[in-house]
């Protein structure tokens, strides 16, 4: 099965949605930084997560993850 | 009879007569020869630019020895985040810009208070105001002003949980409901202000501070970072102190500033708050936007919560980065949630900043979790004490990735109460109600963002030849009673008495490092180092006993009430001071040092143990006024083994009156980020005389991982007070409310309200 690592650091993780738990938790600029060039903004994913129930925030960025992360076995 | 002979009894305070004949000395009474006073100029603006400093006229006055700016100083940044060097951001004076009212500027010292302060009048800053934010929901937008360079939208620090399915969680519940929260602040209202003596050496490039602090070992770590010093350069000794509450765990500018200026004279240097000082620029406790969904069966069995939280963390970190992690914790106790998720941000804003107050990130959040469960069962037709007892949790309980309870008392503390109430309260009067709220907390916490190599408790016993012990922690006492419960557990531990053992507190230089008392973390971490310490001493007495008589190894031999016997033959055996004096001939004259030491692995992610329990409030309303009245309070508390009944007794008491104060009537009024009421006559305390008269009934438990079986006592108990007033007042006229601070003509509205949607 194949895993997903973080574009930015070391971090392997098998699943998107986790992965993106975890990128969301890094307060560096490198993770922001690679957000922006995905498009995304990290207050704004911020944002979805904390002023509406559900996963929104962690939900799209899951979505760039899984396709952008590079995969490794 | 009891196993014990000196835990489990109600032992008054080791230092309670130096206290109440105010023999006792706090660092507030204390002077060096050569002493200069030490004054801070703060920040008239919430964010300013700092365009020139002025400070010739003040270095001109007569008297004034030193006059420093932010410039002046080495330029460390320090913070209790050390682990995440960009959370580490206090400065000990504002270098390029102000970012909250308050904030200091310039240090003067002086011969004496009075010149120091007309140094301060003498000085002239010139700044640029900058726009500021004083709302987390304004601070997170993107057209918000930057308060930190490299924060985007003022997010100073987030944080998620998520176990179980939540979505299916809510999908499966019969009934779901979302309520959204504002919660104020409080402050931790502590008698001593903050206060520092430091006292530099230039021969030694050696500082010795005395401060009224939580945590020596935070403090010189917090003062060797600002000054970019050796740590072992810098020693903190914690004299008695009057209160803390939470609020004096961060290095604040009373100890960086005093330090540097004496750094900077050679001389002595002292500075006092004033308590409007206090209420401007220390630590308070952390408000916050929540909003919480909840999804239950019918029968109010939790299936599922979800919880979002914004907190208003002010210009700095403190301790509010782990109140967010608290806050997403302690809203899920005491109950079994088998769906949970958790979505925390903290923002900065121009305010001071927010960090932790007794009970820090349980005291907001069970406010909003226990008034929305009543209304749960109120629309589920289930009882409140029925709710909580459906869904409490169980000894061995986990949640998955977080946390696990092995001792928990909930259960037989929510039958106590039930017992209890229906005995005691027999009648209700109009408008009389009573409400319930169950609470939980840590006994320390499993955080090392302080980045410590250390245990984080150490502790050295060392037996003399006449017996007497001497006790060497850094373990603070801060009020709490701490001193007392470590003399306790070594005095059981080593089967002598309280009036056997001196203890020396609270020196860097001397002790072993603790991380403090913050988190009821003492009781349980300190308490587990000393019965090491005494552990390793009890083993070689034993050892010398069991030659002497010369018995069989499987014989176990007992320690207890001065005396080193045979376990199943009590007439067999030694006077303890004459064990301790063949143990010190054998140990070549020296005399028997025990070192111990503890650092919880493989607890979960939060706590080793956890203390819990339930309270009740009887409260009557005023219809025409909206004044509420507490009747009466019943707390029952389950604190594993408890190590003295009376301090344990005391702590309630004082947390009860904390969270009531919560509750009802403790308000820091702000605009535009300045304190309209920085003094105990407009900020308003629940008073001796408005206390209620509060009952405790405690239902034992045994944690395996305390000492004796001890854990978290009181600290718990500051969270229920406000919840349970909320629910007697809605169990009494119906009146709901979102927010704490529960004053007459909220209530009065909100009566209003509910009258108008009945008729």
């Amino acid at each position: 099965m194949a895993n997903y690592r973080c574009p930015c650091c070391r971090k392997i993780s098998s699943d998107h949605h986790d992965l993106a738990r975890h990128f969301l938790g890094q307060t560096d600029s490198k993770h922001k930084d690679w957000l922006k060039t995905q498009g995304l903004s990290y207050a704004q994913l911020i944002t979805w997560q904390v002023t509406e129930f559900g996963n929104k925030g962690y939900d799209t960025l899951a979505e760039v993850l899984e396709k952008e992360a590079p995969k490794v076995e | 009879m009891s196993e014990y002979s000196v835990i489990g009894k109600p032992t008054t305070n080791v230092d309670g007569a130096a206290k109440v004949t105010g023999e006792a000395v706090y660092t507030f009474d204390m002077t060096l020869p050569n002493m200069l006073y030490g004054k801070l100029l703060r920040s008239p603006h919430p964010h300013a630019k700092i365009v020139s400093i002025d400070t010739s006229e003040a270095e001109k006055l007569p008297g004034v020895k030193a006059v420093i700016t932010g410039k002046d100083t080495p330029g460390g940044k320090y913070g209790l985040w050390r682990r995440f060097h960009e959370l580490a951001d206090q400065e000990v004076l504002a270098t390029t810009k102000v970012r909250f009212i308050g904030e200091p500027v310039v240090a003067v010292a002086a011969i004496s208070e009075d010149i120091a302060e007309k140094a301060i009048d003498l000085i002239k800053v010139e700044y640029e105001p900058l726009p500021a934010v004083f709302e987390p929901m304004e601070a997170i937008k993107d057209d918000a002003p930057v308060i930190h360079d490299g924060f985007e939208n003022n997010i100073n620090n987030t944080r998620h949980i998520e176990w179980g399915d939540v979505d299916e969680g809510f999908k499966n519940s019969d009934y779901v409901r979302e309520d959204r929260f504002t919660l104020f602040s409080q402050h931790p209202a502590y008698m001593e202000v903050h206060n520092t003596l430091a006292s530099y050496d230039k021969g030694s490039g050696r500082l010795t501070v005395w401060a009224s602090t939580q945590s020596p070992y935070f403090l010189q770590l917090g003062i060797s970072d600002a000054l970019k010093m050796r740590e072992g350069n810098v020693r903190v000794i914690k004299p008695h102190v009057g209160g803390g509450f939470g609020g004096k765990n961060s290095t604040m500018h009373d100890s960086v500033n005093a330090a540097f200026l004496s750094m900077k004279t050679g001389r002595p240097v002292k500075i006092v708050f004033n308590r409007e000082e206090e209420f401007t620029a220390t630590e308070h406790r952390t408000a916050m936007h929540l909003a919480i969904k909840i999804g239950l069966k019918k029968d109010g069995t939790i299936l599922a919560k979800e919880v979002k939280i914004i907190t208003d963390g002010g210009a700095y970190t403190g301790l509010g980065a782990t109140t967010l992690y608290l806050a997403g914790t302690f809203i899920t106790f005491p109950y079994k949630t088998p769906n949970y998720r958790y979505d925390g941000v903290r923002t900065y804003t121009n305010k001071m900043w927010a960090s932790s107050v007794r009970g820090f990130g349980a005291v907001p959040t069970v406010y909003a979790a226990e008034t929305q469960l009543d209304r749960a069962a109120h629309d589920l037709g289930i009882d409140p004490i029925e709710i909580r007892r459906r869904n409490a949790m169980t000894p061995g309980y986990e949640a998955p990735g977080q946390y696990m309870v092995k001792s928990c008392g909930i259960l037989p503390c929510i039958d106590k109460m039930e017992q209890r109430v229906k005995e005691k309260w027999t009648d209700l009067s109009k408008d009389e109600g009573i409400g319930f709220a169950a609470f939980a907390y840590m006994s320390g916490g499993i955080f090392n963002w302080i980045d410590t190599p250390y245990a984080f408790s150490g502790a050295m016993v060392k037996v003399n030849i006449d017996g007497t012990v001497d006790l060497f922690t850094q373990a603070s006492d801060i009020g709490q009673g701490h001193n007392t419960v470590s003399v306790m557990i070594c005095a059981e531990e080593l089967g002598i008495g309280v009036e056997d053992i001196r203890l020396h507190p609270a020196d860097t230089a001397t002790t072993l490092t603790d991380l403090g008392a913050w988190g009821s973390r003492e009781t349980l971490m300190n308490g587990n180092a000393i019965k090491a310490a005494a552990g390793e001493v009890k083993k070689v007495l034993v050892e010398v006993a069991r030659m002497k008589l010369g018995e069989n190894i499987v014989y176990d031999l007992e320690v207890k009430d001065k005396r080193i016997y045979l376990a199943l033959r009590p007439e067999r055996g030694f006077s303890y001071y004459d064990i301790v004096k063949d143990a010190i001939k054998r140990n070549d004259g020296e005399p028997i040092i025990g070192i111990g030491h503890y650092t919880p692995h493989r607890k979960g992610m939060i706590s080793p143990a956890y203390g819990m329990g339930i309270q009740a409030v009887k409260a009557k309303v005023d219809r025409e006024t909206g004044q509420v009245e507490v009747k009466d309070v019943i707390t029952v508390h389950d604190c594993g083994q408890t190590i003295n009944p009376l301090g344990a007794r005391g702590q309630v008491e004082g947390s009860t009156q904390m969270g009531l104060g919560f509750g009802l009537c403790e308000d820091m009024l702000t605009d535009n980020g300045m304190v309209l009421n920085p003094s105990f006559v407009d900020y308003k305390l629940i008073r001796s005389r408005d206390m209620p008269q509060i009952e405790l009934i405690d239902v034992p438990t045994y944690d395996p991982e305390g000492p004796y079986g001890a854990k978290e006592a009181a600290e718990a108990t500051t969270a229920p007070g406000a919840p349970a007033l909320a629910n007697a007042i809605y169990h009494a006229v119906g009146a709901e409310f979102n927010s704490n601070v529960l004053k007459p003509e909220k209530v009065l509205k909100a009566i209003r309200e509910k009258e108008k949607k009945g008729r």
